[in-house]
């Protein structure tokens, strides 16, 4: 996307999904993640360090603010008058939304920061200036800022840790954004292997780290077009639509609590910050709670 | 006396400054005629001898361009392969020094010579499998697009800027998409496409 072309073509470029004259046409990659699944392992953000070249900045640096941690573990207390405390311990998995309608992608005063034809937030490092506007005006801080060299200045991987950086992963320099990049380096991997067979990517072939990593399966990743894929499935069952910015929730029906083992059937779908109208591309399940069952 | 002194230091200064800076800075990225840097390889190697007078197909060598993102660079197995058998040429100074190498067991360092930035992601495959298998043009024709007329060449050298203005300008042109058909297509626009 040359500079000429990109402010030629500025609205066709700064188009906000999902709207009709846009529509996905082959991919839209979505996220599903069950928060009653998930144990708060933190395999997940493991496995994103091993994946995407992510420096592991050292306790000072964490306490600064300066942590790279694409995917972290987010803890909520729910105490609720317990007598173990512990027990309304809470987690969500917390990376990049990748939302329809970035507030990060129009204030970028490079464009170094796009949407994708197949639904991704993209962040081109080489691009960036460092100006950390997109930052600012990420509702959910799951951008991060290089402050360091870490390659190089701040040793972050010592001979001969750099052996296992991924080649598929640009390791970035001082001074750029980063974020988690649902993986693209695998989706180009797989849109390729299935572009050489003359088909489209099927549900269940690529999967991202987090997801690969997960030891109770909370996260499942695919193709949101493919009524057949998991993610489609699972957001259907929950009434989750990707154009919408206040999700049904049976709250107010009774017909699920007939019985007061039916809570399973209830409509758990949601999406963080619905109402600020950013149109994640992840939604989360609520957890089946402990008073709820 | 003093003001002498201080206008001194200032042009020592910045006479250092200027010298440290200009030996800093890396050779240019392209010389004046477009051509990339001149790179000494551990044997010369006659591009021009093997694509244009023996007419050898680029993928015969550089195998993996139709099937992976990277073209590469044959082993000297692929070398010795056919210049076993070729006692016409066997004791020229080029083959002797390529026989050493085989009867040492030492691969030949090859150098890079088209070398992308480590945030491009390029796909040999890909551009091949779109132009030779479904345009079915000729293969040292669409090899030249980026890499020049390499058959006219001894060692390789970049002769093609390769950069994203360039690569783009031809992703903006309407293709054909196959031999026959009157329909065209674009290269992809996005900057994950290419930059990862």
């Amino acid at each position: 996307m040359s500079v000429s072309n990109l402010l030629q073509n500025w609205s066709a470029v700064r188009h906000t999904h999902p709207v009709g004259d846009a529509p996905h046409a082959e991919y839209k990659w979505a996220m599903a993640i069950d928060l009653d699944a998930c144990t708060g392992c933190n395999a997940c953000s493991v496995a994103c360090y091993a994946e995407n070249n992510l420096p592991a900045v050292g306790k000072d640096k964490f306490e600064h603010g300066q942590q790279m941690h694409w995917m972290r573990i987010e803890r909520y207390w729910d105490e609720d008058g317990r007598d173990m405390p512990d027990q309304g311990a809470q987690f969500l998995p917390m990376m990049c939304q990748h939302c329809e309608a970035a507030p990060c992608e129009t204030v970028c005063p490079v464009g170094a920061t796009n949407h994708t034809a197949d639904g991704l937030n993209s962040q081109v490092y080489n691009r960036c200036v460092g100006s950390r506007y997109c930052s600012a005006n990420c509702p959910f801080k799951v951008r991060y800022f290089n402050w360091y060299s870490y390659p190089d200045q701040e040793i972050s991987w010592p001979s001969p840790m750099e052996q296992q950086l991924n080649p598929d992963v640009t390791v970035r320099t001082k001074g750029v954004m980063e974020k988690c990049t649902f993986c693209v380096q695998r989706l180009t991997v797989a849109k390729h292997n299935a572009r050489n067979e003359g088909r489209l990517v099927q549900d269940g072939e690529v999967q991202t780290a987090c997801q690969q990593a997960c030891p109770t399966s909370a996260i499942s990743f695919g193709n949101l077009v493919d009524p057949a894929s998991k993610v489609a499935k699972q957001w259907k069952a929950q009434q989750v639509e990707l154009a919408v910015d206040k999700q049904a929730k049976d709250e107010g029906d009774d017909s699920h609590e007939v019985g007061e083992h039916h809570s399973t059937t209830k409509l758990r779908g949601y999406r963080i910050f619905e109402e600020l109208r950013a149109y994640p591309s992840v939604m989360y399940l609520e957890r089946v709670r402990e008073s709820a069952v | 006396m003093r003001h002498f002194l201080r206008l001194s230091i200032l042009l020592i200064g910045l006479f250092s400054g200027s010298s440290s800076f200009a030996a800093d800075t890396l050779p240019p990225v392209n010389t004046a005629d477009d051509l990339g840097p001149q790179v000494d390889q551990p044997i010369e190697f006659p591009h021009n001898r093997h694509a244009k007078d023996m007419g050898i197909n680029c993928m015969y060598c550089h195998t993996y361009a139709r099937r992976a993102p990277v073209a590469g660079i044959p082993p000297l197995q692929k070398c010795m392969g056919c210049h076993n058998g070729i006692e016409s040429v066997k004791d020229k100074p080029r083959i002797k020094e390529l026989f050493k190498h085989w009867d040492e067991k030492k691969p030949i360092a090859w150098k890079k010579v088209h070398d992308l930035p480590d945030y491009v992601r390029f796909n040999h495959e890909r551009h091949v499998k779109r132009f030779i298998v479904q345009q079915d043009k000729p293969v040292q024709e669409v090899c030249g697009y980026c890499h020049g007329d390499v058959k006219e060449g001894t060692v390789a050298r970049r002769q093609k800027p390769l950069s994203m203005g360039w690569c783009v300008s031809c992703h903006e042109k309407a293709h054909p998409t196959d031999k026959t058909a009157q329909a065209t297509a674009q290269g992809p626009n996005d900057c994950w496409q290419c930059h990862k």
